[in-house]
């Protein structure tokens, strides 16, 4: 399906960089492993970097990090035989992490001589003075995220809501950056037990909150709520009598309202890009119709 | 190149690769479980249980947990060797060549043993004169260096590092072939299960980058299950064989089948500490279909109770108890679960830790269910049980139900069992605090034996290990100074938890000198002054210290000749010298010819203000007087006078003064009327303007003092005040109206922003 939607062009994760505690060093983590062939699939490689270790790491080191991810991606995309153009760097920056991941940006285009993209959170535009434009080609925004996971059964959906996203789309427009759009095209279920939110489920779907047997549904909130029935296993979860479950999700309607919202900000770009985020193997809950639709706003 | 330990055969088949390692889960806070604990599990369940004693904020308890995949079973592999060579090998030689030596390594050793090497390389043992006879090690190096080449694609390190080319090999099919002419040839049991073992696992790392890829890849071809089913009863069920039994439980967790896979981890889980961790970190039940299936493939019942451990210590504890009580109420299995089921209850949450008033929630189905088994007492500790429930009900607040399961707990304790005894002995102190409601005479003595007993805990001068007494101490603490509190009895409770406030009133500190000054004291009164932190000395400092704020030198002086230590410590700067800018780190610098202690400034003031008396160097002597009454306030650079245990010793900003306090260590007034007292005797205009610049200071802190003391500002923190605004005041006035000629005043001109700013105000 991914093939027919979105030209062939997939995103991959191929590794992340993390402060490895035990090791006290700045290690990769996570490496990828492919399940099906990538061939006659455009890929652009995602390195995602921890802000952590960042903060660990020394202005000194970061040429030499450069180095490393370049060198462990290029055998990670080798054994695939995968060809690419564009690299995405994937990092949640901070004010004081901010111009050693500068450095290492530059670092990391000279030596891989590869495009690059960076990941841009909501507040990182609404402060760029602040925060800094990352030294890349592009900026990929990411629209999602912009509430707080929790127990509040009355609280807005966190992934997308447009009244939350209302307070950075205005900053949009004086980015200084060109900048590619990624929607959430994911779902989860926040299992909370005695007002407490005990775990994020993306493989909890609501088809499984359906199952009368097990679940009732909680009215009049403003997600979807429902309530365990009795103590069970469910997909490598445990669920407890009581146990509540908000289920977070974007449907075609609401993912449409975040595609016209930010397209309406957003300064003109030609051939911009429209990343549709999922996480792990979930399916995909849209259907490539959908998809096509909603890239017509952009 | 990075570190990788390279051991032998040691891996079991951690169904979750790269989560080997004790993970630092901070759940609600950085507690320790003995913080707020006053439930041992250390009291109730068997030690091989240990590592999942319940913990808040680690993966496992304790701190003798070996998490390492990769030298888990080097004692039991050692001393299995050992003994099958007849003790023919020093322990340490037979180490080094199991754990610590390359695969050339080991073939020199080995032709060195067999005479075909003449020179042994350096850190290899030499075998030859050990006593091994020629059989032994031919079996012993043929089985070893087989082993090492299979540690290539069996033994890994889950972390990943930047120059690793890949974590595991895959393994080579001459290695089989070896493995199986090596399994088929060897008669001997010992070996021949190794082989057989060695065999198993090699299976499963020879389909795993297959099932890695595709779980659900078609029929199994592997050949393990028919491999471990033909010969598992042809070998003794011992370690070796329930590893073998992990990589087959590794098998069907790799194929998807939770039922089998988590079913076999239960058996290995239950054959040896050893095994626990990893079996218990591997057990996944996916679906409630497969664990029910997992319950109808164990054997019997206790096969039954292991899988309900396993299952309550990952998930639910009730659930748990539940099922195993049904099962067989005298299972031990059950002890572990209650120690987990209580000790989670007992993890304060944000709000009851910032306020240790607050109630613990109990569920209902918790008590019921702890009740219901402790009242039927067919258990195999049945004063567990009873403790149990009778301290869930003390959490919830039912006393009396409490004392009555705490009652029948004590006429089952077993007997010269110390911790145990301790335990109950605190619980039942615990709640025989919650239920007083008025101390008198007779409580008192009631008692004295137990919070000895506590203070002797808290000094170490009794321990009891694995006792969990820090709740206890400090509820009995605060508890004890509450209701004394309550009851009007302010001595009492500031013996047991001292309040600043206590201290601002003379009558009480000399009502506290005389209790601790009493000879025939209570045992009751010295067990509680235990509890209380502050010296007979530490009275007298307090005292003398806020007669020096009403200029009684002499009496100060007195009292302070009683406070031992207290007077004797040095000042860190002149307190008789003033500066245009407060600059106290500049003052605690500068050089000092005499170091003055707070007893020899005292005695320094009292001889100044003699010649003052005499009417001697008045300019001089009063400039002195106010410098000294300026260091001794907070604004000054002799601050760690009047900073005691008592007032307060961390106060940086005004506004964190004990409220009782900050009057006397703040105000300047003192120092204002020896400035203008100074000017009147001045000679000279530019001492009048010094006097009067130095009294404006005095002047601007009281503004201060007036701002901080509002109570509009209580809640503020001191960067929340602005003193751009305030008023000039009458000195500022008078220095620029009188004194713009003098030399002075070009100097505060320069150093004095606000003067500056106040000069230049059009």
């Amino acid at each position: 399906m991914l093939r027919k939607t979105v030209d062939n062009h997939l995103y991959l994760h191929f590794f992340d960089v993390v402060w490895n505690e035990q090791e006290q060093q700045v290690l990769p983590n996570g490496l990828l492993t492919v399940q099906c062939p990538l061939k006659g699939l455009t890929v652009t490689p995602v390195v995602y970097i921890t802000n952590q270790s960042l903060k660990n790491s020394a202005p000194a080191q970061m040429d030499s990090l450069a180095f490393k991810v370049h060198r462990l991606l290029s055998r990670l995309t080798a054994k695939q035989a995968v060809v690419y153009e564009n690299i995405q760097v994937d990092c949640d920056w901070s004010v004081d992490t901010r111009a050693k991941y500068f450095t290492f940006l530059r670092a990391f285009k000279q030596i891989t001589g590869k495009k690059l993209e960076a990941t841009i959170r909501l507040h990182q535009v609404k402060y760029p003075e602040r925060t800094g434009v990352p030294p890349v080609d592009k900026g990929v925004l990411m629209f999602y995220n912009m509430g707080r996971i929790s127990a509040d059964l009355n609280a807005r959906n966190s992934i997308y809501n447009y009244e939350d996203a209302a307070a950075y789309t205005a900053a949009l427009p004086n980015y200084h950056l060109p900048l590619d759009i990624a929607l959430p095209l994911f779902s989860w279920s926040i299992q909370i037990r005695a007002a407490k939110v005990i775990q994020l489920y993306a493989k909890i779907s609501l088809q499984d909150l359906s199952d009368r047997q097990k679940f009732e549904p909680v009215y009049g909130k403003a997600v979807h709520v429902y309530k365990a029935l009795t103590s069970f296993y469910l997909k490598g979860a445990y669920i407890k009598k009581g146990d509540l479950f908000k289920f977070e999700g974007m449907d075609t309607a609401s993912l449409a309202r975040a595609a016209k919202q930010v397209s309406e900000y957003l300064a003109p770009l030609e051939n911009r890009n429209i990343i549709y985020y999922e996480i792990s193997s979930i399916n995909l809950p849209l259907y490539a119709k959908d998809i096509k639709d909603l890239s017509a706003y952009f | 190149m990075p570190k990788i330990s390279k051991t032998f055969l040691l891996i079991f088949s951690l169904a979750l690769i790269g989560a080997g390692s004790i993970v630092w889960a901070c759940g609600g806070g950085d507690w320790d479980e003995t913080e707020y604990s006053n439930f041992a599990p250390e009291a109730f369940v068997d030690h091989q249980y240990s590592p999942f004693f319940y913990n808040s904020w680690q993966t496992y308890y304790g701190t003798d947990v070996n998490d390492n995949s990769n030298t888990r079973y080097n004692q039991q592999v050692s001393e299995d060797w050992l003994g099958y060579l007849d003790k023919n090998i020093a322990q340490k030689d037979l180490n080094i060549l199991l754990f610590s030596t390359s695969y050339g390594g080991i073939d020199s050793a080995y032709q060195h043993f067999k005479g075909k090497l003449n020179t042994l390389p350096a850190g290899l043992p030499d075998l030859k004169t050990s006593g091994l006879s020629k059989k032994q090690g031919d079996t012993f190096f043929s089985y070893l260096l087989l082993a090492k080449k299979c540690e290539q694609f069996a033994v890994s390190n889950v972390t990943y590092y930047w120059d690793e080319k890949v974590s595991l090999v895959t393994p080579a099919p001459e290695i089989k072939a070896s493995l199986f002419k090596a399994f088929k040839k060897n008669r001997d049991v010992f070996v021949k299960q190794r082989y057989w073992f060695q065999l198993v696992r090699y299976a499963y790392f020879e389909e795993l980058p297959r099932l890695n890829a595709d779980s659900s890849a078609g029929p199994d071809n592997s050949g393990l299950v028919t491999l471990f089913k033909q010969y598992e009863n042809s070998f003794p069920k011992n370690s070796i064989y329930y590893r073998a039994l992990g990589y087959l439980a590794g098998h069907y967790y790799k194929r998807q089948d939770f039922a089998r896979a988590n079913y076999f981890y239960s058996l290995c889980y239950n054959f040896s500490s050893d095994m626990k961790i990893p079996s218990k970190w591997s057990f996944h039940p996916q679906e409630e279909k497969d664990w029910a299936e997992s319950l109808q493939l164990a054997k019997n019942k206790e096969e039954k109770i292991t899988l309900w451990q396993m299952m309550g210590i990952v998930h639910d504890e009730k659930r748990a108890i539940e099922n195993i009580y049904l099962l067989d109420p005298k299972s031990e299995k059950l002890d572990l679960l209650l120690s987990r089921l209580i000790n989670k209850i007992e993890v304060p949450n944000h709000e009851s830790y910032m306020d240790s008033t607050l109630q613990i929630m109990v569920a209902a189905e918790d008590i019921t269910l702890v009740d219901r088994i402790a009242v039927k007492g067919n258990t195999r500790k049945p004063y567990y049980w009873n403790m149990a429930a009778g301290y869930l009900h003390a959490l919830h607040g039912d006393h009396i139900i409490s004392g009555k399961f705490y009652d029948q707990a004590k006429l089952q304790l077993p007997e010269n069992d110390r911790l145990m005894e301790a335990q109950y002995r605190l619980l039942k102190w615990s709640l025989y605090l919650s239920q007083l409601k008025k101390i008198d005479s007779n409580a008192e003595s009631e008692m004295v034996a137990d919070i000895n007993w506590l203070a002797d805990l808290r000094d170490q001068k009794d321990t009891v290990g694995g006792l969990r007494y820090q709740r206890a101490l400090s509820e009995s603490i605060s508890g004890l100074a509450n209701r004394y509190k309550m009851q009007g009895d302010l001595l009492k409770s500031n013996c047991f938890q001292s309040t600043t406030a206590f201290y601002a009133r003379d009558e009480n500190i000399e009502a506290m000198k005389s209790l601790l000054g009493k000879t025939n004291k209570t045992p009751f009164e010295k067990a509680m002054l235990r509890y209380y932190p502050y010296h007979m000395g530490d009275l007298y400092y307090q005292q003398g210290l806020m007669l020096v704020y009403q200029e009684k030198t002499d009496a100060a002086i007195a009292l302070f000749e009683k406070s031992g230590e207290n007077a004797a410590h040095e000042l860190l700067a002149n307190p008789f010298n003033g500066r245009i800018n407060d600059c106290h780190d500049c003052d605690f610098a500068a050089v000092q010819t005499k170091k003055y202690t707070v007893l020899t400034m005292l005695r320094t003031i009292k001889a100044i203000k003699k010649e003052i008396t005499a009417g001697k160097n008045l300019y001089t002597n009063n400039d002195l007087l106010a410098n000294v009454y300026y260091n001794i306030t907070h604004y000054g650079n002799a601050r760690n006078f009047y900073q005691t245990e008592i007032t307060g010793a961390d106060a940086t900003s005004a506004i964190d003064i004990p409220v009782a306090f900050r009057p006397q260590f703040t105000s300047s007034k003192i120092a204002e009327k020896y400035y203008l007292q100074a000017r009147s005797a001045a000679k000279t205009s530019a001492q009048r303007a010094r006097c009067t610049f130095m009294a404006a200071k005095c002047e601007r802190n009281d503004i201060y003092n007036v701002t901080y003391n509002n109570p509009a500002n209580e809640k503020k923190y001191y960067w929340d005040f602005d003193f751009e605004t305030i008023p000039a005041g009458r000195y500022f006035a008078e220095l620029k109206s009188r004194y713009s000629t003098t030399a002075f005043y070009k100097e505060i001109l320069e150093e004095c922003g606000y003067f500056k700013s106040y000069v230049n105000k059009p």
